[in-house]
């Protein structure tokens, strides 16, 4: 594009796009913000006010003792519902989630920023390498269709995409740490090495990452099997690839023609895909012991620590909110048709 | 296919008849449908083993299971198919008895999905217009929100004691999908002709809702249903397999839960076919299902038959 108009038309489209989801996923944080809210203030027992009466057996003032469970909730343990839920709402708007109980004294947002890139790095791996051999073998399932190999390929799809992430996972591990032991079976990485940049940590980090990410890629490597054979065999009957077959095209550039328009509408299963791979990291890192945020929201459960898991719900949501924008500005970006603005 | 009309020939059956003959010939094409792959057949039968497994399940055994001091983690025996427990209890009993909470969970989950979805999703389709947006949003808002950890977070202050109130809340959560496709579905069957004429004659829109739209979606509702059952099976073992949710009674969640996290079944082979028995009970419920769903495709949707 080379005119500055239908450019400008473009940017303003892609904009107002981004502006809608971005209200929307406002509006799912807040609920999600809320929702967590009520929960904790909901628990049966309620651990804030205890909180505050504990402190104040150990000889706090009430002021004191007050303040101190502010710090570690995020929102007065007196007062209305209405006041506490504005303190909690404001707390958040300035970034603060409360301090941890299980952890004491350390911020949430700490533990959670430590715990993200345990969860984001696999569950981006996964979804790249799914996505890679998803689309790939998509495509021969759909061009073989009818023999043998077809079938298979169409199998697995199936199969794996009926499956839980959870089963897959403990298959994996009771095979290949259990039975046959050549991968470790839990943790994110050997304790004997020294943490940076020498090769037998980051050996070890690859080592422990292998099954964990074999996991996610695995979990969702059917749903796009399966989507990318539909969407093939939808095109192949197009008259375009006729046409391009009889001008004797080459096959490699009908391939082409065809991933290109097979692949389009895949773009708007990656923003289900990937909030599906945040939700299975909890059972995935549960099972390799790997500390995300899954872990991590498992964890603050059992543990009690509930300002630790009303936050860490929210940023699992928070990520999920920025992967589906992030989708869709790729499918806005990829598909022509979407690009203009019109509805579609 | 030919249909020759006679003027003079005999007066056109009775209504009774022909729906019986229709009947008759729909179970005949669903019979052709699964000897034709012998598979489909293994499907329903596997469907129909746990089905019986829920309802006649707890009946075989004794309310508490018999335990044997002398064989912890047993291996796999002619007395012990899958081994026994930690506690010296028969495996296959442990899965044969938790079935009925697991399946029940599924079944009301199933049907709450599928009223729901079907519901909301008609409504917003056929009467479109402002209570479409706001019914779409809020389905998007269904779609997106993290289901899985929302349960989790759900579990501090509720206990779903009961497998009725957790598919409650399994089926309250998971409605979205059902929604938007029987929505998309109402669409397009309401700008055809047979609508359009129903609504030409003036029927009430009741009739039109429940005779003439809802028919032609039934089968691929009932297929949604199919999947709404595995989905609300894999949701409640996991949460029990994460270890949230109090022990109350055995179940396949329990066992993994228990295999895993006591049983140390990742890193010694001992409690492996303590692992591996839910597992494969979940394995091949999922199997069984899809085969059904496969061969429900084939009969429904014409175009998909190649013969």
């Amino acid at each position: 594009m080379t005119q500055t108009v239908p450019g400008r038309h473009r940017a303003a489209a892609i904009a107002r796009k981004v502006a809608g989801h971005v209200v929307r996923g406002l509006v799912m944080i807040w609920a999600v913000a809320t929702i967590s809210f009520v929960i904790i203030r909901e628990i049966p027992g309620n651990p804030v006010l205890g909180q505050y009466e504990s402190l104040i057996q150990k000889g706090m003032s009430p002021e004191q003792a007050e303040r101190a469970t502010a710090v570690l909730y995020g929102f007065l343990p007196t007062g209305s519902l209405w006041q506490q839920y504005v303190g909690y709402l404001g707390s958040l708007l300035h970034f603060d989630l409360g301090r941890s109980l299980s952890t004491p004294g350390v911020e949430v947002t700490t533990l959670i920023g430590h715990a993200a890139r345990w969860t984001v790095l696999p569950v981006l791996a996964g979804t790249l390498l799914s996505f890679l051999l998803g689309v790939t073998m998509g495509v021969y399932a759909a061009i073989k269709r009818s023999g043998r190999l077809g079938d298979a390929l169409a199998l697995s799809g199936s199969l794996l995409h009926g499956v839980p992430v959870y089963v897959i996972g403990l298959l994996l591990t009771a095979i290949f740490a259990t039975l046959w032991p050549i991968m470790p079976s839990g943790g994110p990485v050997d304790v004997e090495f020294v943490p940076g940049l020498n090769p037998g940590y980051i050996g070890s980090l690859v080592h422990h990452a292998v099954l964990p990410v074999v996991t996610y890629t695995l979990a969702s490597y059917g749903g796009w099997i399966l989507a990318m054979k539909s969407n093939v065999v939808a095109v192949l009957g197009d008259d375009f690839i006729l046409a391009a077959e009889l001008r004797g095209l080459r096959r490699g550039i009908v391939f082409r023609y065809l991933a290109r328009n097979a692949i389009l509408p895949l773009f708007t299963i990656l923003a289900l895909s990937i909030g599906m791979l945040f939700g299975g990291s909890i059972f995935i890192e549960q099972i390799f012991n790997y500390p995300g945020l899954g872990l991590l929201l498992v964890n603050s459960i059992s543990s009690r620590d509930y300002a630790l898991m009303g936050g860490t719900f929210l940023v699992i949501t928070v990520g999920i909110v920025v992967a589906n924008i992030v989708a869709d500005l790729l499918y806005t970006v990829i598909d022509p048709r979407v690009r203009s603005g019109g509805a579609a | 296919m030919t249909v020759i009309v006679d003027p003079a020939g005999p007066p056109a059956a009775p209504p009774e008849t022909t729906r019986a003959t229709l009947r008759r010939n729909f179970w005949r094409g669903v019979w052709r449908v699964l000897r034709r792959k012998p598979s489909r057949m293994a499907g329903v039968v596997i469907v129909a083993l746990f089905a019986l497994m829920g309802v006649a399940g707890p009946l075989l055994y004794p309310a508490q299971l018999p335990r044997d001091d002398n064989a912890l983690y047993a291996p796999p025996s002619l007395a012990h198919p899958f081994g026994t427990d930690f506690e010296g209890t028969d495996v296959l009993a442990l899965v044969i008895t938790g079935a009925r909470y697991v399946l029940l969970t599924g079944l009301a989950t199933a049907v709450i999905t599928v009223a729901l979805g079907t519901a909301i999703g008609l409504f917003a389709g056929f009467h479109r217009g402002r209570w479409d947006t706001v019914l779409m949003r809020l389905t998007d808002m269904n779609l997106a929100i993290p289901g899985l950890p929302l349960l989790l977070v759900l579990s501090t202050v509720w206990k779903f004691e009961s497998p009725l109130e957790m598919g409650l809340v399994l089926g309250v959560l998971g409605w979205g999908g059902i929604a938007r496709a029987v929505r998309s579905q109402t669409l397009s069957l309401r700008e055809r002709g047979f609508i359009e004429a129903a609504r030409g004659l003036g029927l009430p829109t009741r009739h039109i809702i429940g005779r003439e739209l809802l028919p032609s979606m039934a089968p691929y509702i009932a297929m949604n249903m199919l999947i709404a059952v595995t989905g609300a099976v894999y949701a409640q073992v996991g949460l029990f397999f994460l270890g949230v949710l109090p022990f109350e009674s055995n179940n396949w969640g329990v066992m993994l839960n228990l295999a895993v996290f006591n049983g140390g079944a990742l890193t010694t082979p001992a409690a492996l076919p303590y692992l591996m028995a839910p597992l494969i009970a979940i394995l091949l419920l999922t199997l069984g299902i899809v085969l059904i769903v496969d061969a429900m495709d084939e009969i429904f949707n014409p175009r998909l038959r190649e013969e």
